[in-house]
């Protein structure tokens, strides 16, 4: 039998194209490197507004109000229901279920978890020797959904400032990028 | 001496290096971040015990500055500073009767989205009462229940600073950079 021909004079890869590329792929990705405390998940529940503001996010409890759900540091805490939008017939808003608030505006479930993480914050700048930079300082981020209707955001305020929360960082998307 | 030696051009082996960067490269895809964040810093509106001691008849009164968010349009109301916000004089409003708005929509009526309101005349407007009251640095927003939460930011930003009137150093001219929401009617 015949010994199929090999094909015989074929060089090494040639990879000096691949690194090329490479080598752009690299530079590109190094200056959108960014090494920030927040990030944001992107889901269709949670489109953060656009805004003009230059601060810089920094560590705090996260609270976030999506169409359907608050969730506080990754825990879902209150499911939403939604409610006809008076100004708009035939479209319906975020809304806050009537057993979950009481006194007006306070979300009870919120409040409770709020509450514990103000407590274990307050006992970690304890155990920290009064520490400045460990210890509960009131703040907490805010990741609200842009069609959040101002009566619900409210009431998470409401919530937030009982359970000795007062100094919001609401986090919004930095235009001009 | 007499031995000739071979000259040899061999191919630069860029294996090790290729392996180094298909390990960076989805490190850093991990690490890149698309869209840059930021943060609106805000309090809850403090209230502290009522001053004891008469007001000082020389003394100008606090401002006291309050941005009204409302379908109609936007609504400034300050102490002292219906001059700038009524040029032509205040309207005299019937019991109950909603005050017209200083800033209306741009579509006349309700307003539809947040491009509708006129967010460049409202900076205009509160550039005129900063004039007026240069050390002024607090201003109120009030919206309505069902204002959406993303026009509450775009408030805060025309009222924060005036991106068309930059000073010699390039950055924008402040306004009320201090927002405080408040919770307005139930």
């Amino acid at each position: 039998m015949k010994k199929p021909r090999r094909a015989t004079g074929a060089g090494p890869l040639n990879i000096n194209s691949m690194m090329d590329m490479m080598t752009i792929i690299l530079v590109f990705l190094l200056k959108s490197y960014s090494a920030e405390d927040v990030s944001v998940a992107p889901s269709d529940n949670l489109s953060l507004p656009f805004s003009t503001a230059e601060k810089a996010p920094e560590l705090a409890v996260n609270l976030v109000v999506e169409k359907g759900v608050i969730i506080v540091d990754g825990k879902p805490v209150l499911q939403l229901t939604t409610k006809d939008d008076p100004s708009k017939p035939g479209q319906t808003l975020p809304a806050l279920p009537d057993e979950a608030v009481t006194g007006g505006q306070l979300i009870s479930a919120l409040f409770d978890v709020l509450q514990q993480k103000a407590a274990d914050s307050k006992a970690l700048g304890e155990r920290a020797g009064g520490n400045a930079d460990m210890g509960f300082k009131g703040r907490i981020l805010l990741q609200v959904d842009r069609d959040m209707p101002f009566n619900v955001v409210r009431s998470v305020m409401y919530t937030a400032g009982q359970a000795q929360f007062g100094e919001f960082k609401f986090v919004v998307v930095k235009l001009g990028d | 001496m007499g031995e000739r030696r071979k000259i040899e051009n061999p191919d630069l082996d860029l294996t090790p290096i290729m392996n180094l960067v298909t390990i960076l490269i989805p490190t850093l895809l991990m690490a890149a971040q698309f869209v840059h964040l930021a943060v609106i810093d805000s309090t809850l509106p403090a209230i502290g015990p009522p001053s004891t001691e008469p007001p000082d008849p020389n003394e100008t009164p606090p401002l006291n500055l309050q941005l009204f968010l409302t379908d109609g349009g936007l609504r400034l109301m300050g102490t002292g500073a219906d001059e700038i916000l009524f040029p032509d004089g205040k309207p005299t409003l019937a019991d109950g009767e909603a005050p017209p708005p200083t800033v209306p929509c741009k579509s006349g009526a309700a307003c539809t989205g947040v491009e509708d309101y006129d967010w460049k005349a409202l900076t205009q407007k509160l550039g005129l009462i900063k004039d007026r009251f240069p050390k002024e640095q607090n201003v109120i927003v009030v919206p309505d229940n069902n204002i959406r939460y993303e026009l509450i930011v775009a408030a805060m930003d025309a009222a924060r600073q005036d991106s068309e009137n930059k000073g010699e150093d390039g950055k924008s001219r402040e306004l009320f950079p201090f927002v405080v929401i408040a919770g307005g009617t139930l």
